[in-house]
């Protein structure tokens, strides 16, 4: 329970009080604070319309006349907002996010290059050796540029299969046997450190391009 | 409630503005007629501040005498005063940030320590102060204009800064607001300021591109605007680029065949920047014109035409256009997504600019609203928006800069990134990595290189003390917020026993709390006078100068002027010099216009006599 540094009022945790309205200093997670349950799909223009609903209610531009501790309440409860808003709209982040409020994790050893990823992380990694090694030419370096350009429609499909599936992962709960839960977590688990892989490769390609333009 | 107004304060020229009858408006200076204020501070040697036109005519430059000679006037900088422009260009910088050519322009005191310091007369000011002046400059033209309506004074106000403005850049501008007496409520980014002006009636939803090209600074800012809710989706820009930077390339042009030494002169190198920046406004309608500079025994004479300055401007232009691209990238957008786009900062006059900033979106820009007061009118409209005078209207800005904390090996790792909406808050845990370890050093960095040493030091801070324990046991959380004015905050606590930890944080750069305390007992020591005295100096200062000039030119001239019309000015003149000495500001002001009025006529004889002897003696050269 928090109180309302405005009228007083205890109530549970959120970012606006039930009774007047004030923006209250709460600690909630991403979903709480958007007032949506925990769910994996999300509609994104009902979640831009929950954010937008909420800012206006609770931005310290609403408050800029009001004592130190209002602004300071409103600064604080905005600051959760929109932070929550940003992990919440990126289907990765939320899915990445998920996985934590659920105790799980994309562990260590999940650096693993996944297998259907093997023979590009190869190929990939073969073309930014020959990038390093000698002052590249302009064949070589279209070739990457043109990778880039492959890497990212990998990425986008992979965003896409992992958005697909959120309904699928969604049914995960104690309710369920746990070996289901088990299965489906581990399934989310194995796109999402592809995802991760996939961005890591694009981070190298980038670095890899910037390097030979500064050259 | 008393009303906030809204503040541009630009590289080349300052406005205020407000709210009235629901519509915003600039106001203007009720003694000159005009909104714009030039940036320009001049300080005496004695320490005495003048601020706009005035103080542009004593900017160091060059003069044709009546007898053709050309003399230096003005105040070259250092102990015989100075004149700083584009003083936002050193808003936040360090001492050992400033570029030699700066130093060539003005007198400074540490090159090395957190603080640009200018050296003026006897005295030290940081750019923070020297805004300061600015500031008290605008809330004096607005009090002054506004003294009918009730006396109203201003007191709140937002102003705006340039968006790609970093941290440390920003905390100058707030504590150059202090320095003026002002409660700063919020920092606006400039293009979201502009978008908010046309936002009012002529933008509805879509996205919508902030192309604003000023005199110091470049910025871009994509928008979405959705019922009533401005979101920055990306920003980008570069906070030393603008017109000046034109300017200059003019200048190194102009005088390009002459030595060294000569060129970097003071006087010399100022008539050189007026006479490019007036060549260049004249380019935006005329298509040539020629540029005449008097030096001593020397006269640089050029023409320049529409086509040499678009290949100057051309390489500065595409500057701009590739930090649309990386705005455009961020915002995960193209460029035929964008439903409009708006054109801020005087630097847009240039047609040039206008047809590359078209080609680039496909469309044609709107430039409705005064490129020049567009960020002022947005500014009051922000205002009126924090006063809770705009219903639904909302702005969300971003953080331009990624911000984040040095880690082993000097890895700058990202907490914030760039383009991150604001408000915005991480909350990152610290710990011991030896033994009984008392403390924890924590480096904050700001910018989007990999090594620490590439991007901007912000702050320091230590974590502690810490209880005796083995490594790795304390946790300290410590909590990054940057407000809704794009400035860090930070604060410290200890997860195990949930205590705040005061967290001292020193800026690397700018000036600490204890410093702008000083600053604000040091303008009171001087006699921080209220705002009828310091009016009341300024008319005895205007009054100064028109005596002594009107002395001067009735010394050399007296010859140009009948016994009546002279029996007339010694009449004025000798009541304005009995009008000085006491405290009757507005019979001054009367009396200083009143002579202004009666010698014009014998300014104007001057003029045509000095350059009739100009002409003479040129055409006696020609001739030899």
């Amino acid at each position: 329970m928090i109180e309302c540094l405005s009228c007083g009022r205890r109530q549970e945790p959120r970012l606006i009080c039930a009774d007047c309205g004030a923006p209250l200093s709460a600690s909630l997670d991403s979903f709480a604070a958007l007032e949506l349950p925990r769910k994996l799909s999300i509609d994104l223009a009902a979640l831009e319309r929950i954010y937008h609903d909420l800012s206006r209610k609770i931005h310290p531009d609403r408050f800029a006349s009001r004592d130190a501790r209002i602004r300071d309440a409103s600064l604080r409860a905005t600051a959760l907002l929109t932070r929550s808003y940003r992990t919440l709209r990126d289907p990765t982040q939320r899915g990445l996010y998920w996985l934590e409020l659920n105790g799980e994790k994309l562990s260590e050893n999940n650096k693993r290059v996944p297998a259907e990823l093997a023979e590009l992380v190869f190929e990939v990694q073969e073309q930014l050796t020959s990038m390093h090694d000698a002052s590249p030419d302009s064949a070589l370096i279209a070739d990457v540029e043109k990778r880039r350009i492959e890497l990212q429609a990998t990425m986008d499909e992979t965003v896409a299969e992992l958005e697909r599936n959120f309904n699928r992962w969604d049914r995960v709960s104690p309710e369920i046997p746990d070996q289901d839960r088990k299965m489906l977590t581990t399934e989310l688990k194995a796109i999402l450190s592809k995802i991760a892989y996939i961005r890591t490769l694009i981070r190298d390609v980038d670095r890899a391009l910037e390097n030979s333009k500064a050259a | 409630m008393a009303r906030i107004f809204g503040i541009d304060l630009g590289t080349t020229n300052s406005l205020i503005a407000a709210m009235e009858d629901g519509a915003p408006r600039v106001i203007a200076s009720r003694e000159t007629g005009k909104a714009l204020l030039p940036s320009v501070v001049a300080i005496a040697p004695d320490g005495a501040v003048t601020v706009g036109e005035r103080a542009i005519e004593m900017e160091p430059h060059l003069t044709v005498e009546r007898d053709g000679k050309v003399s230096a006037v003005g105040y070259p900088g250092g102990e015989y005063g100075a004149v700083i422009r584009s003083v936002k260009r050193y808003m936040g910088l360090g001492g050992d940030e400033l570029a030699p050519e700066d130093r060539a322009r003005y007198t400074f005191t540490d090159v090395t320590g957190p603080v640009v310091r200018f050296q003026i007369g006897k005295r030290v000011f940081t750019p923070s102060q020297i805004s300061a002046e600015i500031l008290r400059a605008l809330k004096d033209t607005a009090e002054r204009a506004l003294a009918d309506h009730e006396r109203e004074k201003v007191e709140r106000v937002v102003i705006t800064v340039p968006a790609y403005f970093n941290d440390g850049q920003r905390q100058a501008t707030k504590d150059s607001g202090r320095l003026a007496g002002l409660e700063v409520v919020r920092l606006v980014n400039e293009p979201t300021a502009a978008s908010l002006a046309y936002g009012l009636n002529k933008l509805a939803t879509g996205n919508v591109a902030v192309y604003d090209f000023g005199g110091g600074t470049f910025d871009i800012s994509i928008l979405s605007i959705k019922e009533g809710i401005f979101e920055v989706l990306a920003t980008n820009g570069d906070t030393h680029l603008g017109g000046d930077d034109i300017d200059r390339a003019l200048v190194d042009w102009l005088l390009s065949e002459l030595p060294e030494t000569v060129k970097l002169d003071r006087h010399v190198w100022n008539s050189a920047r007026m006479a490019a920046e007036d060549a260049k406004k004249l380019l935006t309608d005329l298509s040539e014109t020629e540029i005449v500079v008097e030096l001593p025994g020397h006269t640089v004479r050029k023409n320049l035409n529409r086509d040499n300055l678009e290949k100057i401007a051309e390489p500065l232009i595409a500057r701009t256009l590739k930090r649309c691209e990386l705005a455009l990238a961020d915002a995960k957008l193209k460029a035929a997504d964008i439903d409009a786009i708006v054109l801020v900062g005087g630097s847009t006059r240039m047609p040039i600019v206008r047809q590359r900033v078209a080609k680039m979106f496909h469309r044609e820009p709107l430039c409705s609203i005064d490129p020049d007061q567009v960020v002022a009118l947005g500014a009051a409209v922000q205002a009126s928006v924090l006063m809770g005078n705009q219903g639904d209207m909302l702005l969300l800005d971003v953080v331009p800069l990624s911000l984040g904390i040095e880690t082993m090996g000097g890895v700058m790792e990202r907490l914030i990134h760039r383009n991150t909406t604001i408000p915005t808050s991480v909350t990152e845990g610290f710990t011991t990595a030896v033994d009984n370890q008392t403390h924890v050093d924590v480096h904050v960095l700001q910018g989007e290189r990999e090594l620490a040493k590439d991007c901007r030091s912000l702050a320091r801070f230590k974590l502690g003390p810490i209880q005796s324990q083995p490594a790795g046991v304390p946790r300290i959380e410590v909590t990054f917020l940057i407000d809704a004015n794009g400035i860090l905050n930070v604060n410290a606590r200890d997860e195990r026993t949930g205590r705040e930890h005061s967290v001292d944080v020193k800026p690397s750069y700018g000036l600490t709390d204890d410093e702008i305390e000083r600053m604000l007992e040091e303008a009171i020591d001087l006699g921080e006078q209220d705002l009828e005295e310091r009016l009341l100096i300024s008319s005895r200062n205007d009054a100064e100068q028109i005596l002594g000039a009107l002395r001067k030119q009735l010394g050399e001239y007296g010859a140009l002027v009948d016994r009546s019309e002279r029996a007339r000015m010694d009449e004025v003149a000798e009541r304005l010099e009995a009008a000085r000495q006491g405290t009757d500001r507005e019979l001054i002001a009367k009396l200083v216009e009143e002579l202004n009025e009666i010698t014009t006529p014998f300014a104007e004889r001057i003029m045509d006599a000095a350059i009739k002897l100009a002409l003479e003696k040129k055409s006696v050269e020609d001739l030899a």
